[in-house]
């Protein structure tokens, strides 16, 4: 794979973890489900998956910028089980409604372990890792700048849409109404 | 409150790696992964409400 490639799909990357920060916000608005702490924390460790491809692309592909994405991914993977496994016991609703029969979290460990394989089969391929003196512009192109931007984008709207919903103090459990807004009423 | 600012940190961490300086961008990374990891462990040592 050449280093034109392995940009191009690093920013193919960054528009799926774009839709996973959209989808969650599908449910958000649409649902009206307010994430609780763990499901914020998913979000926050799938945005910090997006750090990795955005070196990649702008400084070039390298074995530390992946290795910084599957730590991500690890984590995300572990804060993701232990939600499954709050809601493992039979009788247990789950929280949050069910896409195509699986909770949110369940898709977000998917999500997490398909990012593992999926960064492990790109460093397969070591050319991607040689300067191929290919004419690149710096910052990839304007698929990729778009790609960036966007996750860059969403998630400085988290910033926003968090505080609204936690306020300046602990975030809820089981959060219902956004904190800052219920204040103002 | 704690989540908030760990989107923000993340946030200025992809600004970082896509306008700044790589050393720089890696490091607050890992600073964000660790305050995301002892985030983690703060809540998992809660109560647990469980169904049995």
């Amino acid at each position: 794979m050449t280093q034109t490639r392995a940009i191009t799909l690093n920013a193919l990357s960054l528009y799926a973890v774009a839709m996973v920060l959209a989808a969650a916000y599908a449910a958000q608005f649409i649902l009206h489900e307010l994430p609780c702490p763990l499901c914020l924390l998913q979000r926050i460790l799938f945005a910090a998956l997006a750090v990795g491809p955005i070196l990649n692309i702008r400084f070039g592909p390298r074995p530390s910028h992946y290795a910084i994405s599957l730590l991500a991914a690890v984590a995300g993977a572990v804060a993701s089980t232990r939600q499954v496994l709050l809601h493992i016991m039979p009788g247990d609703a789950g929280y949050g409604s069910a896409l195509l029969g699986y909770h949110y979290y369940t898709w977000a460990l998917i999500g997490f372990i398909a990012a593992i394989v999926l960064i492990a089969a790109v460093m397969l391929f070591d050319r991607q890792f040689e300067d191929d003196k290919a004419v690149l512009p710096v910052t990839g192109g304007a698929f990729a700048q778009i790609a960036v931007w966007l996750v860059i984008a969403l998630t400085a709207a988290n910033v926003v849409t968090t505080l609204l919903e936690c306020g300046f103090g602990a975030c809820a459990d089981n959060p219902v109404v956004y904190e800052l807004l219920k204040r103002g009423v | 409150m704690e989540f908030t600012l760990l989107f923000l940190a993340t946030a200025i961490v992809m600004l970082i790696a896509w306008r700044g300086q790589r050393p720089l961008a890696l490091g607050l990374f890992g600073a964000v992964l660790i305050a995301c990891v002892a985030t983690y462990l703060h809540h998992a040592t809660d109560t647990l409400k469980l169904s049995f």
